[in-house]
């Protein structure tokens, strides 16, 4: 028996050690005494956060302070999401800068930031203003594309490109979430003036590019006279065009869509996609950390620092 | 074969037993329920190892030390549970393994189904090759079957009771096809049980016993009669403690049960303070009757009575509330919890009465086990699980669990299989005390001194029928056997 | 069970959570404090109370996979019945009368119907988390008074209430194991499920109630997420039934069924609380911490067999 307790702890320590060995390196840069920003994405399987940690390591690597990344395995875990805030308190972080999988939900979480007076800068999606009013939480700065405006920006186009005259589409994110819901909302303004375009399905496919394309199928089915989607990102966009690839209708729907990915770039020059409105997530890493380490000097900044947004479209992807 | 051994722990399952075969010859091996005849083909298809003795093919020894070498020496066991694939078709069950193939590893389909069609019509089959197994009668199944062993070029062929689920006409179409494999010069090994089929097919037959080679003769030369008494036949040198008690009232009736394809109409009446034995084959139902008596599975038609008034045996619960206690005969599988202790298993079946609105009060389970761990002798340690015990013990570990109760009827299936002779006799003794006591037992059980010695009564069951009782003062292992095999008598 | 065998694996276990810790120690200063162990705690009862009920359907010879879409629906109609103006106890009775309800339906199903528990379960985790998802439109409920959210946020002395919750559901849920009749049928029916029913045991009844316990402490879970998160999400809890299924095994229950104890997934929880925990200090990449964890389930499960053929001779 003494043997058995013997080679379960082994395994174990080895387990540990090995975990141990992994994480020295990344642990090893905190070790001097520059102060530490923390980035906490939603995720790090999207290119969009890839971008953003990219940004904001060549700022920091720039500026001269540490920078911890960390991000939950899945996008919608906005516990997970509130693990990681709560356990990077105790490391002795200088600031925070996140980007909430829950406006609302994760409001817990800075609470305890703010006790550890912790300075927080919100990025990419808004916290509920209620919500955190209600907690008494105060950001240092919102960092982020207009949502809204990009949104508008893409109702613009489709009035432009279509003469005023379409059956739209729209495959919406995740209902409830900030990011969604305000391109939504610019894109419904748009175009709400012009008579001549009728949305005739606006239906969730949670961002995802999968789901893009069986939402999408489902929509031509019920639809088949579909002149233009509005897709709220690039990932169901290309689903879309998938699925109107496998329905034989290429070059027959335009597809608009959001954030510029490099497959959807790509769309746009082959000519299979129509536009896509340009986040420029690495820009919002940067001003993230940029932001922080002013805080951190004592420099106060605006409440809102605004990313541009672009329109890519197949002259401008040429260039 | 010459003197094969081969033991088990506690049981001598073959003692020098002598087996030859000759080509074109079909050799019909007889012998009752744990004879050895099982285990003599297992150690000749290499499923168990012999552990003394030798086997001889063509005058030379050869080692079989699994199923690789008998298949290569062209050995082929033909069992009850076929061994076929049902949704390929009939060639490719034929040639399961070893189909013709081209450019390594492309199946050539024309020359399998060429190969197979061949074979087919060599052994007189009608239904082509292309045919789905899953479309043929279980008899044509296993002609597949048989073919599949001559693809391999079977010399020697083993049938385990192949005509146990055919009709008739079914038989007779297995018999021309064993008649032509002969002619090819096939040695064919029969197990059966159906004396009438022995002289239909067999040219000689050999006779086993506990392990033992009893004779070997052509078939022309023995009647059946003789053919039962060499079977039954055995020296009775166990001593069986019996004490017989006055039987008392009647505990237990059972009316016209029936149980589709299992019990057909059974009827028979227990007595306090006797001991019913249960004899017949495998599969003749037995254990059936006493999983529809324990409530373990629900009769067709048919009512039990217990004390004389009906009960609705709805499950286990309602049979054990009515103080009917079931020794099953899968001990491991069905009479206790591996991982529980000695007290906890038998504390299993009285959780209710030991529980205080649900709570087990501490040491209850122990308080209520220790005595009846004493009582039985049943050794172990308090914390160690009962997979971990004997055979005998784990035996007793079940029957500890309604001698705790207040259970009168008891059923043992099977209570001495697997046991060693010491805890055999304490068995035996309990039943003796359980039957001064007043309770009544019924015994199933395959082995015919036991059966002889410690029934009262015995019945004897056939295809789901009670083929005869017979009173344990006139009964023979004769009168037994050739009720259990079908015979009038 | 008492037996030697589980309890060295249950001690080789903490002897694991100690090591663990101890190389955590020397590598991150922030390991060993106060708040830090408190915070792995209160992120540990969540998965730690989910597992109490996978727990228990495992030690019978089942699977739950629909835990985290219980989680969900209990969790959201506890959400909508406090924002409808119901009082708090009202509303707990609703969320934990959802859980019960769900899993009574799966016991009922994988008693009555005959169907393996994994079928039945993998149904109800698609039908409970449609269900969250139709009755909320997709959207999170939120927005709570203090009271409620005291249930996450409140400490007794200087222990998170939540901790405390968990700590009692651990020792409710321990003696019934233990000290009644019906915990003795889940251990049995695990162990042998036909011996069980020749001893008069009620499988059916039994089981039924074994997955009503589980739904319950989803819904017990549920109750803590929705206050933490200050929100009731319909798409919470994807993905628990595998921390709890970890947390389990991890912890020594075989997945056989009949063999295991609360205590040992009450440390298994803490093993991938203490680890996610510790990666989180270091710094590690997401990605790693899955290998990490994955690695850790495999080999302790590993040591679990390499334990059984020796231990079974000694």
């Amino acid at each position: 028996m003494r043997r058995a307790e013997w080679r379960t702890s082994v395994a174990i320590v080895v387990l540990a050690f090995a975990v141990a060995g992994l994480s020295c390196n990344r642990a090893a840069p905190a070790a001097d005494d520059k102060p530490t920003v923390a980035l906490v994405l939603k995720t790090l399987n999207h290119p969009f956060f890839v971008d953003m940690r990219r940004g904001a390591q060549e700022a920091a690597d720039r500026l001269g302070v540490n920078l911890q990344v960390q991000a939950a395995e899945r996008e919608v875990d906005v516990e997970k999401q509130m693990q990681i805030v709560e356990n990077l308190i105790q490391t002795g972080i200088k600031a925070l800068a996140i980007t909430p999988s829950g406006s609302r939900e994760i409001v817990t979480a800075l609470v305890k930031a703010k006790a550890a007076n912790i300075p927080i800068l919100i990025v990419d999606t808004r916290l509920d203003a209620k919500a955190a009013a209600d907690a008494g939480v105060q950001t240092e700065a919102y960092i982020g594309s207009d949502n809204y405006a990009g949104g508008r920006l893409a109702g613009d186009h489709a009035v432009k490109v279509t003469g005023g005259k379409a059956r739209v589409a729209i495959l919406e994110g995740i209902p409830g979430h900030e990011t969604g819901d305000s391109r939504l909302r610019g894109f419904r303004d748009a175009v709400k003036d012009t008579p001549g375009i009728a949305i005739v399905s606006s239906q969730p496919a949670n961002w995802e590019r999968d789901q893009g394309f069986n939402v999408f199928q489902n929509m031509l089915q019920a639809h088949p006279d579909i002149d233009l989607v509005f897709a709220a990102s690039d990932l169901m966009a290309l689903g879309a065009i998938e699925a109107i690839a496998a329905a034989g209708k290429t070059g027959k729907i335009r597809v608009i869509g959001f954030d510029a990915l490099d497959d959807a770039k790509k769309a746009i020059a082959a000519g299979t996609m129509e536009a896509s409105v340009a986040q420029f997530p690495s820009e919002m890493g940067r001003l993230a950390v940029e932001g922080a380490v002013k805080v951190i000097r004592g420099e106060k900044l605006p409440a809102d620092i605004m990313v541009k947004l672009e329109m890519v479209t197949k002259d401008s992807v040429k260039q | 074969m010459r003197g094969i051994r081969k033991a088990f722990p506690g049981v001598i399952a073959l003692d020098g037993v002598d087996l030859a075969l000759r080509a074109g010859e079909v050799h019909v091996l007889l012998g009752e329920n744990g004879a050895g005849k099982s285990t003599l083909m297992k150690v000749l298809s290499g499923a168990y190892q012999k552990d003394a003795g030798e086997i001889l093919l063509n005058g030379r020894p050869v080692e079989i030390n699994g199923p690789r070498d008998a298949l290569a020496l062209g050995i082929r066991i033909i069992y009850q549970e076929l061994n076929l694939v049902p949704h390929l078709s009939v060639a490719e069950n034929i040639f399961l393994g070893s189909a013709p193939t081209r450019w390594g590893g492309i199946i050539d389909w024309r020359r399998l189904y060429a190969n197979a069609g061949q074979l087919l019509g060599d052994l007189g089959m009608e239904f082509s090759p292309q045919t789905p197994l899953r479309a043929l009668s279980l008899a044509q199944r296993q002609m597949v079957e048989i073919a599949k062993s001559l693809a391999r070029n079977a010399s020697v062929l083993v049938m385990d009771e192949p005509t146990s689920a055919l009709t008739s006409r079914e038989v007779d179409q297995l018999f021309t096809l064993v008649q032509r494999l002969t002619s090819r010069g096939v040695a064919v090994v029969y197990i059966t049980h159906r004396l009438d089929e022995v002289y239909r097919i067999g040219h000689r037959v050999t006779v086993l016993r506990d392990g033992r080679h009893v004779a070997t003769t052509t078939l022309d030369q023995v009647s059946i009669p003789d053919l039962v008494r060499m079977m039954a036949n055995r020296d009775v040198g166990e001593h069986f403690p019996k004490v017989r008690t006055a039987p008392g009232v009647e505990l237990l009736r059972v009316e016209r049960l029936r149980r589709r394809g299992v019990l057909d109409d059974v009827s028979f009446a227990l007595r306090a303070g006797e001991v019913l034995g249960i004899g017949g084959l495998l599969g003749a139902g037995r254990t059936e009757l006493a999983r529809v008596i324990a409530g373990a599975d629900r009769p067709d038609s048919g009512r039990v009575l217990v004390d004389g008034k009906p009960v609705s045996l709805t499950g286990p619960a309602a049979a054990i509330r009515h103080g009917i206690g079931l020794l099953p005969e899968e001990r491991k599988a069905q009479g206790f919890v591996g991982g529980f202790t000695i007290s906890r298993n038998i504390a299993l079946p009285h959780g209710r009465r030991l529980g205080h609105g649900g709570f087990l009060p501490g040491g209850c389970e122990e308080r209520l086990a220790d005595p009846i761990v004493k009582e039985l002798r049943i050794k172990g340690t308090a914390s160690q699980p009962v997979k971990l015990l004997s055979g005998g013990n784990q035996q007793k570990v079940v029957l500890a669990k309604w001698l705790a109760g207040d259970a009168k009827i008891f059923i043992f299936d099977e209570p001495t299989r697997g046991v060693d002779v010491g805890a055999k006799v304490e068995i035996y003794n309990l039943m003796n005390r359980l039957t001064a006591a007043g309770a009544g037992i019924i015994m199933i059980s395959s082995e015919l001194p036991e059966l002889l010695g410690m029934s009262d009564r015995i019945l004897v069951m056939h295809h789901g029928r009670i083929a005869a009782e017979i009173d344990a003062a006139q009964a023979s292992q004769e009168r037994v056997l050739s009720a259990a095999l079908g015979l009038a008598g | 069970m008492t037996t030697r065998l589980a309890r060295a694996r249950q001690f080789g276990t903490v002897i694991g959570l100690l090591v663990l810790s101890a190389v955590l120690w020397a590598l991150s200063p922030h390991f060993l404090t106060v708040a830090n162990l408190l915070n792995i705690a209160q992120q540990t009862t969540i998965n730690a109370v989910v597992a109490v009920g996978m727990t228990y359907v495992i030690l019978s010879g089942g699977i739950d996979l629909s835990v985290g879409s219980i989680v969900a629906l209990s969790g959201v109609a506890l959400g909508a019945a406090l924002q409808s103006g119901q009082a708090l106890p009202v509303a707990l009775v609703v969320a934990l009368g959802v859980g019960v309800a769900c899993g009574l339906v799966n016991g009922a199903i994988v008693s009555w119907g005959r169907l393996p528990p994994f079928i039945v379960t993998l149904g109800m985790m698609s039908i409970a988390r449609g269900m969250a998802l139709l009755f909320t439109e997709g959207r999170p409920v939120s927005g709570f008074d203090e009271g409620f959210r005291s249930l996450a946020t409140g400490r007794v002395g200087f222990i998170p209430v939540p901790v405390i919750i968990t700590g009692v559901v651990y020792v409710i849920a321990h003696v019934v194991l233990t000290k009644t009749t019906f915990g003795r049928y889940v251990y049995a029916i695990g162990g042998n499920e036909e011996a069980t029913r020749l001893s008069g045991v009620s499988i059916g009844f039994h089981k039924t109630m074994i997955y009503a316990v589980s739904g319950l402490m989803s819904a017990v879970a549920a109750i803590m997420l929705t206050a933490r998160l200050n929100s009731a999400q319909p798409i919470a809890g994807m993905m628990y039934e595998l921390d709890a299924i970890a947390a389990t095994v991890i912890g020594g229950t075989s997945l056989m069924g009949g063999e295991g104890s609360l205590g040992g997934t009450l440390v298994g929880a803490l093993i991938m609380g203490v680890l996610r925990n510790g990666l989180n200090l270091l710094g590690v990449s997401s990605f790693l911490q899955q290998i990490v964890i994955g690695a850790v389930i495999i080999g302790a499960v590993l040591v679990d067999t390499w334990l059984k053929p020796r231990a079974g001779r000694g």
